[in-house]
């Protein structure tokens, strides 16, 4: 392999990783530019979407590696998946934010936050009881195929990875941009009150963002499980880990932060591993956000909306 | 004590098997000159760890010795938990076996400081250690492999550091290149970038030292970017956590070693196999029968400590095992002034799947190859 290749490769790589982790930054920098608040229950929203993806694959009747399907009937079964995810870890967020969240709104400090590492061991704990200890075989109806450029490879996997999340995020942008609902929702970043003054509901545009960002972080788990075809009740915490690395590299509350973010950890991830080593990776990756934050420290792109004064 | 929860649960599961199977027998006959065993199972793996956890393990030892009707310790599966329980069963005196811990310091004299504050040894294995494991396998590398290039992994743990260390200086010494060395966090999804990094630098082989978190995520991805190199690994990918977790095609040609002779294609145990797959509904492994091995060596402690007229307190056991010379299913077992087994055998594997039985069949779904070169 040649160098050339071997950079390609690991660029393809770092940006499968940087997808990934841009799709999970996403609910993360949403919640807490409306509410000020770091959802840590976002790490097992995520791991509970791999789940829930898993277990509709299953009823309809995939198992193990052995099924695999092209064309149509698998564009319509991964979208099908994919949309029934996003629906049902998006209502898991909306009942997390109702029975979790709501009452402590307005409660200064760090009650909430606190709240919210609660509630992601309660998930992590139910799937590891419901579902067991050990790491589950993703029943994967891609086909595998692949494509070689130079010595680098370049496979199905891949653009799918990519094509979802670019999808996903040109979605959320038109949605925040366009539509009124997501007007409201940068109004009420910008200003709480000020929103509500102008008759915004806030408490809906709170639901719909955990709706949305919830939604995002299952479809990231589904992601994952395709990719690397396996899941298990702890891939939570190093993916959220790095997502919400990620999320403040780019600025927290500032959606292309995000997806610039998890873009570029996923990048640092790969090429330092290749050209310093895997055991320094995370070394690199928060030596990094730590000299991002001593220069910048509302992150690459900032606060997008003005913080309430 | 043994990882119950988490990633070695599989492994963990036909061993603790193993302690029960040979203490329910012995119980049925009437138990130990009078005694009867009751086994108390302390779980060391924890969620958070998603596999074993030394400071789990160091938690259940302190409680266990804090129960004066304790008297010995079966276990533990790992290194990294026995690291943590040698040094308080040492201040209580109380002995443990392990039937499947291997790495080396914890019996090291050297270290004895550290591993047994009050000098007698403490840690009993029916395993022999990553001393004879890890360069064994460097020699299988070399003699019969003809590996003349290889990368070398390990997952960070006490135990994966060490054997991929002890290979590492083997196989240098051999005169095999070492292309590179790197270390995998355990909790990481994506293994793409090391094993992208080691496809290009093109060596003969590869070698894994670590249990089965990081090596079924490695088989996988290993499968996908370097289908043809091949790989090896100890005994953490050996048995069914590393099978199950893999699954193949991924584990396919995986090489494994053991660190005891192979007994359970042994027509000599026909009878302990058929035994255990009724209670258990599952095939032994190896380690299953150190394991019922292990326990059948701390309740002849007990009986020749009873016979001897001694009061059965912990530290009069522990002598009584460290006295060991007990004939057993892997032969006869006896120890070193350290704890270590006398018996050096260490067993090579590769799995290769046989469709005529089921995919997690730990006996069928890997060939034996042989005791690895001692030298």
């Amino acid at each position: 392999m040649s160098l050339g290749d071997v950079l390609l490769q690991q660029v393809i790589n770092g940006l499968s990783l940087g997808a990934m982790y841009a799709l999970l930054a996403l609910g993360f920098t949403m919640v807490y530019g409306i509410i000020e608040l770091i959802n840590f229950a976002h790490f097992n929203i995520f791991m509970v979407g791999s789940f829930i993806a898993l277990w509709v694959l299953q009823s309809l009747g995939f198992n193990g590696q052995s099924t695999v399907l092209t064309g149509f009937p698998l564009v319509g079964i991964l979208l099908g998946v994919l949309l029934v995810t996003m629906l049902l870890t998006g209502l898991l967020g909306v009942a997390i934010e109702r029975i979790a969240l709501r009452p402590l709104r307005g409660v200064p400090g760090t009650a909430p936050m606190i709240t919210t590492i609660g509630v992601s061991y309660i998930l992590f704990n139910l799937v590891l009881l419901s579902a067991g200890a050990d790491s589950k075989n993703y029943s994967n109806p891609m086909p595998n195929v692949r494509w070689e450029i130079g010595d680098a490879t370049l496979r199905l996997r891949e653009l799918l990875l990519w094509g979802i999340s670019l999808l996903l995020m040109v979605g959320l942008h038109f949605f925040v941009r366009r539509t009124k609902l997501g007007k409201a929702m940068q109004a009420t970043a910008q200003d709480q009150e000020a929103a509500r003054m102008v008759g915004v509901d806030v408490d809906r545009i709170v639901v719909t963002t955990f709706f949305l960002g919830s939604a995002l972080a299952g479809a990231a788990g589904f992601i994952f499980g395709l990719y690397y075809n396996y899941t298990s009740f702890i891939i939570g915490y190093n993916a959220g880990l790095r997502a919400f690395t990620a999320a403040v590299l780019g600025g927290i509350g500032n959606i292309p932060g995000a997806m610039l973010g998890g873009l570029l950890i996923g990048l640092i991830e790969s090429l330092g591993g290749q050209l310093i080593a895997v055991r320094w990776t995370e070394v690199i990756v928060f030596a990094i956000l730590i000299l991002v934050l001593v220069f910048r420290p509302t992150g690459l792109l900032g606060r997008a909306a003005p913080t309430r004064s | 004590m043994l990882p119950l929860t988490g990633a070695d649960a599989e492994d963990a599961t036909l061993i603790k098997n193993g302690f029960m199977m040979a203490i329910d027998q012995q119980n049925a006959k009437g138990g130990v000159a009078g005694y009867k065993i009751e086994p108390v199972t302390y779980d060391s793996g924890t969620a958070t760890a998603g596999q074993y956890d030394p400071a789990q393990a160091a938690t259940n030892t302190k409680k266990l010795i804090a129960d004066p009707a304790v008297v010995a310790s079966l276990g533990p599966e790992m290194s990294g938990e026995g690291k943590a329980m040698s040094p308080i069963l040492s201040e209580a005196d109380m002995a443990t076996i392990t039937p499947t811990s291997t790495n080396p310091d914890i019996t090291d004299p050297k270290m004895a400081a550290q591993f047994r504050p009050k000098g007698k040894a403490i840690y009993f294995r029916t395993v022999t250690t990553d001393a004879f494991q890890g360069p064994n396998m460097a020699n299988f590398y070399a003699q019969v492999l003809k590996v003349k290039s290889v990368y070398v992994l390990d997952d960070s743990g006490a135990y994966g550091v060490g054997i991929a260390d002890s290979f590492q200086k083997r196989a240098e010494a051999l005169g095999i290149k070492i292309m590179g060395r790197d270390q995998l966090n355990p909790k990481e999804a994506d293994y793409t970038t090391i094993l992208t990094k080691i496809k290009s630098l093109k060596p003969d082989a590869l070698y894994y030292g670590g249990v089965a978190q990081a090596g079924v995520k490695l088989a996988k991805q290993a499968y996908d970017i370097i289908p043809t190199m091949p790989n090896g690994g100890g005994d953490g990918v050996q048995g069914g956590s590393f099978l199950k977790g893999g699954g193949f095609p991924a584990v396919e040609a995986w090489y494994s070693t053991n660190a005891g002779p192979h007994m359970v294609e042994d027509p000599k145990l026909a009878d302990f196999i058929k035994e255990y797959t009724s209670r258990y509904k599952t095939n032994p492994s190896d380690y299953s029968v150190t394991a019922y091995n292990a326990a059948l060596v701390v309740m002849d402690a007990v009986k020749r400590v009873a016979e001897g007229g001694k009061e059965m307190t912990r530290s009069n056991v522990r002598d009584a095992i460290q006295a060991t010379s007990l004939p057993t299913l892997q032969g006869t077992v006896a120890f070193d002034e350290n704890g270590d087994i006398k018996d050096r055998t260490v067993s090579v594997f590769q799995y290769k799947k046989d469709p005529k039985f089921p995919d997690d069949d730990i006996i069928h779904q890997q060939k034996y190859i042989g005791a690895a070169p001692q030298s």
